[in-house]
């Protein structure tokens, strides 16, 4: 076995979680009933994921794959990630008015916008915007904390 | 093939007026629109504008939606193209070529090349179907319930392919898509993989799923750019360069009427065709293309394939609709509600009884291009300016559109969430090699296969000799092994023939 890199090492992680997602599938499948009408696609499916898993893990092991110069760093995207799914998670609780301009506000300060006044501005006209225009649009109400009646 | 009388009879239906009319350029508008918008629907259109239809006679409402699916089938390239999301499964393979040409200034012309091949994929499919419409009815009532199942297994396995040197990864991917979206209540009556959600019973929502993996997951790696196109020059709208990458267009003939007739009929069989027909039109291209490896960084000829074959996808599930009465999708699904709503039943009988009515619907979707060419001309150098937001905007924006999104298209937050699942993974797949259009298409079709396979299986009574005697299914079969194989294959026999003559050499 070669030395592996960082991103080598997550490489064989997301083969081994893919594998694992298979198999732990392939039992709530056979669990929740074994007829074939169950297992018809999902058994074949499952074994051959599993399989070609299992290929890839030892191919990667033996000759990893080179990483490639332009990956983007982690430790980069990992704010507008955790802010994205900070903004997903919160919508219940904050709406999609409030919600969406705090996320819209956060995400430009995070990025560089220098004038605070002009991101506040921004992220408030969107998120009404966007929030109303959803909202008169979809027959189902939207979760919102402040716009709730509409205009 | 053409009944003439009926055919004049059609064409008199509309040019005897100028009112049928009047409802077709709101209705390619409201298509474009609705198509340019992440999360909004070409169906979620035409079912929000089909109670205005009942003011309508059937064949000023039959111009209105279809006006609507024209639009819409073009509209959803401009996302594509603009943002890498494909507002439908039919746009997938138009942002593999369309959103590295604008990430290289080249917007201007990607979105003129996807307007001229729409345009002329509408006239090619159209009058096809005008040629045609019943022996390809007569096509789609051969397909059983194998060679649906076979046509989606190839589906997945042409994209797959698609991943060059990581095909393993592509395989993997793919396969993982459809076990993912067989999870909800199965045909046997049992949830799978649901983890006890109550969301989840009905499968994963796909199309906030593809918002995820295509879209968000791309936004992400965007992040720390300033524009989506870092030279300040090419950041330009230039109608001129619009016009030119529509002339562009025309100098793909053959590329265009192969995915015109691919179009047709891959996009005829229900449910499949559309998502089948654009990919199998790119990949057909990029096998046949001099330079394979420049298709996936921007080749106009893969937006030109793309769009050639979805725009006449159209046509194809047309068909379907009249001459069957069956939905392609949900677009044709909401015409079929109109049909019901005039009360009209497509079929073969409508079409022998009505074929003036059937006629008068193609030449309508005939000068429907026309006016595409002159509205998409007008309404392109509007929606090109995105180009020119800062990413610091764009990306939130986006994110947020695609988040109401998918709450509009799910009715819950369960659809912001898988939004959100599903854009981590696409950013782990697309970091680590492994294929997002392959997870993705294996996604949408995987509930179809498995209802497929359980068909044939109820039919053939789980003899496996059936699949002998159904030689459309095995030919699909064999072109699946071809896909995944095929360029080995070709290349082993290539390195045999090469070594052949000095064998001959050494052995004399």
């Amino acid at each position: 076995m070669k030395n592996l890199s960082a991103h080598q090492l997550v490489d064989l992680f997301v083969l081994l979680a893919l594998g694992a997602l298979a198999g732990w599938y392939l039992w709530s499948a056979y669990s929740a009933s074994a007829h074939i009408f169950n297992l018809i696609l999902v058994l074949p499916l499952t074994v051959i994921i599993l399989t070609l898993c299992g290929a890839a893990f030892v191919g990667e092991l033996i000759a990893p794959t080179p990483v490639e110069p332009d990956l983007e760093s982690v430790r980069g995207v990992a704010p507008a990630i955790l802010l994205f799914c900070g903004y997903v998670l919160s919508l219940n609780w904050l709406g999609f008015d409030v919600g969406t301009f705090v996320f819209v506000l956060l995400f430009l300060l995070a990025h560089g916008e220098s004038h605070w006044y002009w991101a506040v501005a921004y992220a408030l006209v969107f998120a009404c915007c966007v929030a109303l225009f959803f909202s008169i649009m979809l027959p189902y109400p939207m979760p919102m904390l402040l716009l709730r009646d509409g205009f | 093939m053409l009944d003439f009388t009926a055919l004049s009879a059609g064409l008199s239906l509309l040019v005897s007026g100028i009112e049928p009319w009047m409802v077709v350029i709101p209705g390619i508008l409201i298509g474009l629109t609705f198509g340019a918008i992440p999360g909004l629907q070409i169906s979620m259109a035409m079912a929000i504008f089909l109670p205005i239809t009942l003011y309508m006679d059937f064949m000023q409402a039959m111009l209105f939606l279809t006006s609507i699916f024209t639009g819409g089938g073009f509209g959803g390239s401009i996302p594509a193209i603009l943002m890498n999301i494909p507002g439908t499964s039919s746009a997938i393979s138009t942002a593999f070529d369309g959103y590295p040409m604008s990430r290289k200034g080249e917007h201007n012309t990607a979105l003129g090349v996807a307007l001229g091949a729409s345009c002329l994929g509408v006239l090619i499919g159209y009058g096809v179907l005008l040629l045609l419409i019943r022996p390809v009815s007569e096509l789609v009532l051969r397909m059983g319930p194998a060679e649906m199942a076979a046509v989606i297994l190839w589906g997945i396995m042409l994209i797959a392919s698609l991943s060059g040197k990581r095909m393993l990864k592509g395989v993997i991917a793919g396969l993982t898509g459809l076990m993912l979206g067989t999870i909800g209540y199965s045909e046997a009556g049992v949830p799978r993989g649901t983890l006890g959600s109550d969301y989840l019973l009905d499968g994963i929502p796909v199309i906030p799923a593809m918002m995820g993996m295509f879209a968000a997951s791309e936004l992400f790696r965007a992040v720390n750019s300033q524009y989506l196109v870092d030279d300040a020059a090419a950041r330009r709208v230039s109608v001129r360069e619009i016009f030119a990458g529509f002339r562009k267009a025309v100098t793909y003939p053959w590329i265009i009427v192969r995915g015109s007739m691919i179009g047709v009929f891959v996009g005829a069989v229900p449910g499949v065709g559309s998502s089948v027909a654009n990919l199998l039109s790119y990949i057909e291209t990029r096998r046949g293309d001099r330079d394979p490896e420049s298709f996936g960084k921007g080749n106009p000829a893969g937006v030109v394939a793309s769009e050639a074959a979805n725009s006449t996808s159209e046509a194809g599930s047309m068909a379907t609709l009249l001459a069957l009465g069956i939905p392609g999708g949900g677009a044709t699904a909401v015409m079929l509600a109109a049909f019901t709503m005039h009360n009209i039943t497509g079929g073969p009988q409508f079409i022998r009884e009505q074929t003036d009515i059937v006629y008068a619907i193609i030449l309508a979707n005939l000068g429907q291009a026309f006016l595409l060419i002159l509205l998409g001309l007008l309404y392109i150098p509007v929606l090109a300016n995105v180009i020119k937001v800062p990413m610091r905007y764009l990306i939130p924006s986006v994110l947020v559109l695609a988040v109401c999104g998918s709450f509009g298209l799910v009715g819950s937050l369960a659809g912001p969430v898988t939004v959100m699942v599903f854009a981590l993974l696409g950013w782990v797949f697309k970091r680590h090699g492994y294929s997002v259009p392959a997870c993705v298409i294996g996604l949408l079709l995987g509930g179809m296969a498995d209802e497929q396979l359980i068909y044939s299986y109820q039919i053939s009574g789980g003899q496996w000799s059936y699949l002998l005697e159904r030689p459309v299914a095995m030919a699909f079969i064999a072109m699946l092994v071809l896909s995944l194989f095929g360029g080995r294959l070709v290349g082993l026999l290539e390195r045999k023939l090469a070594h052949a003559p000095d064998k001959k050499i050494s052995s004399a």
